[in-house]
């Protein structure tokens, strides 16, 4: 119980601290959201003269002029209320209803490819460790390479054979537009169609980590005196591999793994860049570049909540799993 | 990758021989583990030239220009440069709107910028005219049209209209600040204190009318109209954040349009637009591609169409008085910079040659030739290096050439830095090219980047010497908007202090603020009183020059020449040819007929 109040405030204190970077932070940038969305809509072709800039300002200026200590009270108050505010690239919509619009696409895509990935590089890692010295073995080489490469470039490549030259898939997009969202096979089915081609991308960039890992386990964990003591035993291989090496070697993967599924909220933001995918990372980038505060604190937030809450779920079945990190 | 301008330099030709990149001068392993990877490299390689093709946009035949599935020939696909998801909002008033204003809502008139004479073309309103002071604008209203939800229009909505934005100063985007009476259910009229004849064209062409019946219980601030109602050529049909579509409104008084859907869709950003045309996914987008000035013949389907109306110049900050300092303080500097640019060189290598000629009176040549004074001299900025010019006005200045060949004054190096964003990279590669001139003429150039925001910043608190833009034109082809908007002295704020305008030069001359005053009071009909006023400002805008004229950039679109014709072209430019420009972009799909049914 003790080892649990304790874990509980180290995270409290954690989080307050995050919180308090993201009030900070975003505010440390320079420029003001009313040039810079004058500085756009001037780009394209608006006319924007001095009355514009005074519209605007009283549009969106709301509470700039409270002081800094103000401002973060009553930023506290409101994130333990839920009000996250008011989005000023997609002004008047609230931050909650931007990141409920993207966020089901990026959780989706990102967390489907992260167990993929996961699942694949795992079970791949404990074949290839179960038969070191075949040929089973150059897939280490062949995986780690793809995670070498950059992502952006590997991505391209793809699409340029995949949709380009062979026109298997769609280039760039979610889902057909001409479909209305919704739980229906054909939405679905062309949501699954749409995905596939990022999705495979970030699948072949990211095995490359979980085969490696996991097959590293496997080696050491196959010298352990219960592996031979369970061959001694004339156990049939299959019940070795899976009973036996797998199932100790697969440990920190699944700490790995937990991780790994926090980062799944802050998407990516290249892929959805590449693939013009209808996720959270390019709504993080446009609010970062439109000086966009309130967007931008509800999108950490919600990484961070998410990094924290995994970290968290990871400690206390840590603490289940091996009594030892509970002992002082 | 929002600013239209932004565009890659690309050339055709085989991939790079980059020795890293050759299988054949990789390094000769034997090990079987090597041999594999060296396979699986050689395997990526071929990946890498294919999309080295791409990325240079010479890859062969286009493929047929079928957009997305279930649409039929007379649906037109747009991408409008948006980078990222829609977020519902067609409430024209909002600076959020993604497509209310034009399509759906209209003004009272239409005016075309590309044309030199700006007769306004009715849409909601039929006639315009000014009383003989210019202190009343009369409007006859179109009789017979109709909201889309089946409520006739009337003056009390234009009354409402224009309350509205009285009432609202959050609203009130062009700063009318007339009053707005009507006469009876077909005639309003505007009235001024004093004349107001430049405030004229805002109020015709800028200001979309609302209904009152349904605007007069919301709250037009905050509403974001997810079914709104118009009087324009398109109603909206569906809303997606990838995605929202328009049909052609049956109700609209010019019957509706031929093109019968338009969708407008969500990308990325400039490349992905590229890359949508390539795959023929889009019919219609304003911005660069890759070989530009090849277009047709990369992609058969598709055309070009541009215009240069925006002034592309190295301001400065000008003012000493106000607390701007550096050498580009003194006008000879920015003069004789002026003159060491190679404007075609520079339009080749950095502007894919779709930069036209500039004034330094910062008149257009296009539209507003007439306009230009004939104080101002020359006319048209030199398009090759004048360096003796240059090195005649630094030394009559003052300015010694020192021994590594770059002037200097008082110990003071001519050394000069122009703040650019990062990513911008025809302005980027302008700016190395404008260095290498400028050394020529014994001036210092350097280029320092910055984000967006910070780049803004530096501009409007005045915390720069030199930074690349555009200028923009007013809502008319009269050189008085511009001049009114970039070099009123009242505009403008001391270095440190953000400039309440868009005079971010700091350039104040009481004199040219007297004719602006003057000007709004002239009739449009007096060109010799107007020319009077003009004179005074553009012979100070060419001698002060604190925004350096460098070239007039264009905005291309590419649209689908295959499946749609009538786009405003060179002989019927109707338009400016800019999806985003919301009301060209109404003209335009009003005007653009699908080709054929099947």
């Amino acid at each position: 119980m003790n080892y649990l109040l304790r874990k509980l405030g180290f995270y409290a204190v954690a989080f307050w601290a995050a919180l308090t970077l993201n009030f900070v932070i975003p505010r440390l940038l320079p420029g003001d959201p009313v040039d810079i969305l004058l500085a756009k809509l001037s780009q394209r072709g608006a006319v924007v003269t001095p009355e514009t800039r005074k519209a605007y300002a009283t549009l969106l200026g709301g509470d700039t002029d409270a002081s800094l200590p103000s401002q973060y009270v009553t930023y506290l108050a409101n994130i333990f209320k839920g009000d996250l505010g008011t989005s000023i690239s997609y002004f008047p919509a609230p931050v909650t209803e931007v990141i409920g619009a993207s966020m089901p696409w990026t959780m989706a895509l990102i967390g489907i490819a992260t167990v993929i990935a996961a699942l694949l590089g795992v079970l791949l890692g404990a074949l290839v460790g179960w038969k070191p010295g075949t040929w089973l073995d150059s897939m280490v080489p062949a995986t780690t390479l793809l995670a070498a490469v950059p992502y952006f470039w590997l991505s391209l490549v793809l699409v340029y054979v995949l949709s380009r030259v062979l026109n298997l898939f769609p280039a760039q997009g979610g889902y057909d537009v001409v479909l209305d969202p919704g739980w229906n096979t054909e939405f679905i089915g062309s949501a699954l169609y749409y995905g596939f081609l990022p999705a495979l991308t970030i699948v072949l960039a990211s095995i490359g980590g979980w085969l490696l890992g996991m097959r590293n386990m496997m080696v050491s964990t196959l010298s352990e005196d219960y592996v031979l003591t369970a061959r001694a035993k004339g156990l049939p291989a299959r019940w070795v591999l899976r009973d036996y090496a797998a199932r100790n070697a697969v440990l920190p993967s699944v700490a790995g793994f937990a991780i790994s599924l926090a980062f799944v909220v802050s998407g990516s933001v290249v892929t959805e860049q590449v693939f013009s995918y209808p996720g959270i990372g390019s709504r993080l980038l446009a609010a970062v570049t439109n000086n966009d505060y309130a967007l931008m604190q509800g999108v950490f937030l919600f990484i961070t909540l998410a990094v924290l809450g995994a970290n968290l779920v990871v400690d206390l079945l840590y603490g289940l799993i091996d009594p030892r990190t509970r002992a002082r | 990758m929002e600013r239209s301008g932004t565009r890659t330099a690309a050339s055709c030709g085989q991939p790079t021989e980059d020795s890293a990149m050759n299988p054949r001068t990789s390094a000769p392993h034997r090990t079987p583990r090597a041999r594999r990877v060296r396979r699986l490299t050689r395997l990526l390689l071929a990946g890498a030239a294919a999309v080295t093709l791409l990325a240079t946009g010479c890859s062969g035949g286009a493929e047929g220009s079928g957009g997305g599935g279930g649409d039929s020939a007379s649906t037109l696909i747009a991408y409008t440069g948006q980078a990222g998801d829609y977020q519902v909002n067609f409430n024209p008033y909002s600076p959020s709107d993604i497509g209310g204003a034009g399509l759906i809502f209209e003004p009272l008139f239409f005016i075309n910028k590309t044309a030199a004479d700006a007769e306004p073309k009715p849409l909601l309103g039929t006639e315009q005219s000014w009383n003989a002071d210019g202190t009343q604008l009369s409007v006859t209203l179109r009789a017979g049209a109709t909201w889309s939800d089946g409520e006739p229009f009337t003056a009390d909505d234009v009354v409402f209209t224009f309350q509205m934005l009285l009432d609202n100063e959050s609203l009130n985007s062009t700063g009318f600040d007339g009053a707005v009476a009507k006469v009876d259910d077909t005639h309003v009229t505007f009235t001024w204190p004093e004349p107001a004849y430049t405030s004229g064209p805002d109020v015709l062409s800028s200001i979309v009318i609302v209904p009152e019946h349904l605007w007069k219980d919301i709250d037009p601030e905050a509403d974001v109209l997810e079914e709104p109602v118009g009087t324009g050529a398109y109603v909206l049909s569906d809303f997606k954040g990838q995605a929202f579509t328009l049909d052609a409104n049956p109700k609209h008084w010019g019957g509706a349009p031929k093109v019968s859907t338009v969708r407008f869709l969500a990308l990325s950003g400039n490349q992905a637009g590229a890359d949508a045309i390539a795959a023929g996914t889009i019919d219609w987008q304003t911005g660069p591609i890759p070989d530009m000035a090849n277009t047709h013949e990369n992609f058969p389907d598709y055309d070009t169409g541009s215009v240069a109306q925006n002034q592309m110049v190295l301001g400065t900050c000008a003012s000493a008085a106000l607390g701007c300092q550096g050498p580009q303080t003194d006008p000879a500097v920015r003069q004789a910079l002026f003159h060491a640019i190679d404007r075609t060189q520079l339009n080749k290598l950095a502007f894919q040659d779709t930069a036209a000629e500039i004034s330094p009176s910062m008149a257009l040549t296009s539209t507003q030739a007439d306009t230009i004074s004939a104080q101002v001299e020359p006319k048209v900025a030199p398009m090759t290096a004048q360096p003796q010019e240059a090195a005649r006005l630094l030394e009559a200045a003052g300015w010694v050439k020192g021994a590594d060949g770059i002037y200097a004054k008082d110990g003071e190096k001519l050394s000069l830095t122009i703040e650019v964003v990062t990513g911008w990279t025809d302005y980027i590669t302008a700016i190395q090219t404008i260095a290498a001139q400028a050394k020529a003429a014994g001036i210092q150039v350097e280029a320092a980047q910055s984000s967006w925001n910070e780049w803004t910043d530096k501009r409007f608190k005045g915390d720069f010497e030199l930074a690349i833009d555009s200028l923009w034109q007013g809502p008319a082809p009269d050189p008085f908007y511009l001049y009114s908007y970039f070099y009123d002295g009242r505009m403008t704020a001391p270095v440190g202090t953000k400039a309440n305008g868009n005079n971010w030069s700091r350039f104040s001359d009481p004199a040219v603020d007297a004719a602006l005053d003057a000007l709004q009071k002239l009739s449009p009909e007096d060109t010799a009183g107007r020319q009077a006023q003009f004179d005074v400002i553009q012979s100070a805008v060419a001698t002060q020059m604190p925004y350096i004229p460098v070239m007039t950039g264009s905005n291309t679109s590419v649209w689908n020449t295959a499946k749609f014709s009538g786009w405003p072209v060179d002989g019927e430019q109707y338009a400016f040819p800019a999806v985003w420009s919301d009301f060209d972009a109404a003209e335009i799909l009003k005007t653009v007929t699908p080709k054929a049914a099947g």
